[in-house]
């Protein structure tokens, strides 16, 4: 009956969230509203293969187009039982995101807000999270099939108003061209996953408990007295009673002192003794956060690290990680930079090349904005701070003192995120006054900047919300509010957005291609992660050549035809941070 | 006030169930919510990350005043309660000082809407809204809080707003909600007195007269910020004090405090709240009483208010039981369990649901296929239908 189909929804009932450790429990298809199918699959995974292979000819069929909710998840599910779900792929997460990027996308939120339809919530089968959880194997049959039903069914149902609303706002381009292809090659990157060094790991954890008890020692002997450093009730009476470093903040609701990042750092240099704490909650938090957790990551089907990539949650359009967050990992402390020593090729055959696009979200503003002024200096190859600096600051490019390039540096930085005066002068630590004159000086040497961030505000308030080079969009409901707060608000939005999401789609664009060439050209070499403004690598050694030029030339030409020069660094090694 | 039946029934039936205990029937507990301050606080709270429902209704505002609401509700168990709102149009500080909060950036249109809700919610809530012409609702706080305190009521001010701290006594404390994982603050006379560094509360006022209040466009005096106010005040007591003695004043400050003695006084009298406008707290007006329900869900339906609701309805916590059973409870049933209380009027859960339909209403054709013969047999009765068609 399925094989007869143009279109079918589908999705997969599971033991856990993890697609790379869980077990399959169940198929739904559903190809009409109101009507679904269950099979269940059995625990025996033997049996269970040879059930789901009925359904390959199917779910392998490129002429079935496959309707899902994250069908990213089943995909993977589907991998690991030995089918690779082929044909269009309609998420109706991801479409929803692409029209309503600052909402939710749960599938029970979109029945509910678009069909007026409250479904089964996954509670009133597993029961709440903790312990006592069950899993849906547990369930009995009858309720695990209405609900599994109800997820296949009510999917598809959500496609003709999602199919509405894409059209109206002309983003079924965008979809067809970078989400949908998206889908697999992250799904393919998450399944790859990539090496963890337990080792390492577990070697510079016993080197920062060192560092932490040394740090512990110090902190008794400049303080003077034993005390828990891990409670902030204690720390503030070591500080400010006992050590009496001035307490210039409201203490907390009951009654204690905050000992809070922010406020410890403004102290820093006061007493030696804070110094020392920063440092030592410093490598607590990278102990406990990265070094010890990341082992507890690694999947022990495969020994590896299976990150998973969300394409439905950073309103700009960006990809987000977890499991790890590979966002978080801390790039400019030196410390925090170790732990990307513990992410390794797969074997000896195999090297780490990472590949950063440089500069990219300033090329995109010299792009967009058209500025020649920004164009030129991009264009010269020059340092590009200091040529905004001998701008900013009229001296020759050659005269350009460390702190000028500093303080143009910030500037470049901060301005198309809406960073005012009184933002910039705190930031470099300069007087609010002299902090005017550098965007005044910045505007003028940069006039078609301004006149862009001019243009696109104007034309938010007019059209109501923003869109990227590739038609990405943001709506913008406040941008025409009469509370000048709220309107700024949206009008840093308005700025911001086009520049973000266009660095989005581009390395989003050069990911598919990238992936295109290696399975057209049958290499070895694979992606294993996408963070920030960078791709990272597990390379075939004989193949490294090959890979480069290829990366090199996808990631340079994502989106072709542009004016600015777009620039990747490439590099190469035993880890990450070797290659980074 | 309007009891539903139900409440009626619990009001009438519970405490014929209940042997009260003593001490927490002498408990009085007075709650006086600022409406417009803990809305707008709310708003802003949400600001990089609003709540907005499938009809494109920012509900940050409304939701940020319910979650603050129904938290105190069930953690501090007020036995009587009151929201008071500023009045439309000027208060008697304008008549005086025409400038009074002339520097106010326009109303966000979205809390312009949300005000639309609140009352409505309150109403549901059966909590009195107060308002008073000609006064804000820091005033009619004020009042309120100074006539109940002397009838034996320990009163919280529940405001963001750091004014009202010339208010705060052994009797009544402001409670500032909390926000963005902070936890909520209740502040005393102690806490108030420490945070401003100062030695008596009244002198809240004169701080503010002295460094003035852009937010208020209250002028003070020029030169003066917050940490010179407070050390003049260390000195000199009162604002008036410090005038008298001017001239023991040195350089710019001697110069601006005697050149702007009058606007000091000014200010001062402005940020003063008046504890005798025209209002009479009323005990029984005040208690709290059980919540309509009916109207509620009403409301939270319209709003999309999912979690909220099955919060609010779906649960007998907080003052399902009127406020007077709120200690009851503790003493009945003991720590283990204070809030829950045996439901005589539990109503179907699938009322608070937002949305009409579900897979109990909707006629639906969910088949369970074991085997490979269920596959075929589907096959064919699919493609059976299919010809029919």
């Amino acid at each position: 009956m399925l094989s007869q189909q143009k279109t079918i929804s589908f999705d997969t009932e599971t033991t856990g969230i993890d697609a790379h450790q869980a077990e399959l429990v169940g198929l739904s298809f559903s190809v009409t509203p109101g009507e679904a199918y269950y099979m269940p699959v059995s625990a025996d995974q033997d049996q269970a293969r040879t059930t789901v292979a009925r359904f390959k000819g199917i779910l392998e069929n490129p002429e079935i187009s496959k309707i899902g909710q994250n069908i990213k998840y089943d995909m993977a599910m589907m991998k690991w039982y030995g089918v690779e779900l082929a044909g269009h792929l309609y998420d109706t997460m991801i479409t929803h995101y692409l029209c309503e990027p600052d909402l939710r996308h749960k599938l029970d939120y979109l029945t509910e807000s678009y069909l007026d339809y409250k479904m089964v919530p996954i509670e009133d089968l597993i029961g709440r999270g903790g312990k006592n959880q069950l899993t849906m194997r547990d369930v009995a049959l009858e309720k695990v099939k209405e609900y599994a039903c109800e997820d296949a069914d009510l999917t598809l149902q959500m496609v003709p108003v999602l199919k509405k609303m894409m059209h109206e706002n002309e983003l079924d381009d965008l979809y067809i061209k970078i989400e949908e292809p998206l889908i697999r090659v992250l799904c393919d990157l998450e399944y790859e996953g990539i090496r963890i060094s337990g080792d390492f790991l577990n070697e510079y954890s016993k080197e920062l408990d060192k560092i932490i008890l040394e740090k512990e020692q110090e902190i008794y002997r400049n303080a003077g007295v034993k005390f828990n450093i891990s409670s902030p009730r204690q720390v503030g009476e070591v500080l400010f009673d006992r050590l009496k470093v001035p307490y210039r903040w409201k203490k907390t609701s009951s009654g204690q002192y905050s000992t809070d990042f922010d406020k410890l750092t403004e102290l820093a240099g006061e007493h030696i003794v804070i110094d020392t704490i920063l440092e030592y909650r410093k490598f607590s938090k990278l102990k406990s956060t990265y070094v010890d957790a990341l082992p507890t990551m690694i999947n022990p089907r495969t020994g590896r690290v299976h990150s998973n990539f969300n394409q439905a949650r950073a309103a700009t359009g960006r990809l987000s990680s977890e499991n790890p967050n590979l966002q978080n990992i801390p790039i400019k402390d030196e410390a925090g930079r170790e732990i990307r020593k513990a992410f390794i090729p797969r074997d000896d055959d195999h090297v780490i090349l990472a590949a950063d696009y440089s500069q990219i979200e300033l090329r995109i503003i010299a792009e967009i904005s058209n500025d020649q002024s920004m164009l030129d200096a991009f264009i010269a190859g020059n340092d590009f701070h200091k040529a905004t600096a001998a701008k900013v600051y009229s001296v020759a490019y050659d005269d350009v003192t460390s702190e000028q390039r500093r303080n143009a540096k910030t500037v470049n930085f901060s301005i198309t995120y809406g960073a005012g005066a009184t933002n910039l002068s705190r930031q470099l630590k300069i007087s609010r006054k002299e902090a005017t004159e550098l965007i005044k000086s910045y505007f003028r040497e940069f006039s078609g900047l301004k006149n862009y961030m001019d243009e696109t505000v104007k034309q938010a308030r007019e059209f109501g919300y923003v869109k990227t080079l590739l038609g990405r969009r943001r709506n913008l409901r406040d941008i025409n509010s009469r509370n000048s707060l709220t309107a700024s608000n949206a009008e840093r939005v308005a700025i911001n957005t086009p520049i973000q999401g266009t660095a989005a789609d581009m390395i989003k664009i050069a990911m598919i291609d990238i992936h295109q060439t290696i399975k057209e050209k049958q290499l070895r070499s694979r992606m294993v992660l996408q963070v920030h403004d960078e791709l990272v690598f597990d390379v075939y050694k004989p193949e490294l050549e090959t890979l480069k030029s290829i990366i090199q030339d996808k990631m340079k030409n994502a989106i072709p035809n542009l004016k600015v020069p777009i620039l990747v660094e490439i590099g190469v090694g035993n880890n990450w941070l070797e290659a980074h | 006030m309007h009891p539903s039946d139900a409440s009626l029934f619990q009001f009438l039936f519970i405490p014929l169930l209940i042997q009260p205990n003593r001490s927490t029937m002498e408990d009085k507990r007075l709650f006086l919510l600022d409406g417009h301050a803990l809305v707008y606080r709310a708003h802003f709270a949400f600001i990089t990350r609003p709540l907005i429902n499938s009809k494109g209704l920012n509900t940050s505002a409304i939701t940020g005043f319910v979650r603050t609401l129904w938290d105190l509700m069930v953690h501090q168990k007020p036995t009587h309660i009151a929201v008071a709102f500023d009045p439309k149009g000027g208060t008697f500080r304008h008549e005086y000082y025409p400038q009074y909060k002339a520097n106010r950036d326009a109303q966000p249109e979205d809390i312009t809407i949300a005000m639309k809700y609140i009352p409505q919610i309150v109403e549901a809530f059966n909590i009195p809204a107060v308002m008073v012409t000609n006064y804000e609702a820091d005033d009619v706080i004020g009042t309120l809080a100074k006539q109940a305190e002397k009838e034996g009521y320990t009163v919280y001010m529940v405001t963001p707003d750091k004014d009202y701290a010339q208010l705060v006594s052994p009797n009544i404390y402001m409670y500032k909600p909390g926000r963005q994982g902070n936890e909520v603050e209740i502040l005393g006379e102690k806490e108030i007195l420490a945070n401003w560094d100062i030695e008596r509360v009244d002198q809240v006022i004169d701080v503010l007269g002295l460094q003035g209040d852009s937010v208020d466009n209250i002028p003070g005096i020029p030169g003066i910020g917050p940490k010179t106010a407070v050390a003049l005040l260390k000195e000199y007591g009162t604002v008036e004090n410090i005038i008298a003695n001017a001239e023991n004043l040195k350089g710019k400050q001697k110069e601006n405090v005697i050149h702007f003695a009058d606007q000091a006084l000014l200010s001062k009298r402005l940020a003063t709240i008046d504890t005798h406008s025209p209002i009479q707290f009323d005990a029984t007006r005040f208690n709290l009483d059980p919540m309509n329900k009916e109207k509620l869900k009403e409301i939270f339906l319209e709003l999309e208010f999912r979690t909220l609701a099955q919060q609010i309805l779906g649960s007998d916590a907080g003052p399902v039981a009127s406020a007077n059973q709120a200690g009851i409870q503790q003493s009945l049933f003991g720590d283990e369990n204070p809030v829950s209380v045996p439901s005589n009027q539990e109503t179907p859960k699938a009322d608070y649901q937002i949305a009409k339909k579900n897979i109990d209403n909707i006629s639906h054709n969910y088949h369970l296929v074991e085997s490979d013969s269920d596959i075929k047999a589907n096959r064919n009765a699919k493609s059976a239908k299919n010809h029919q068609l």
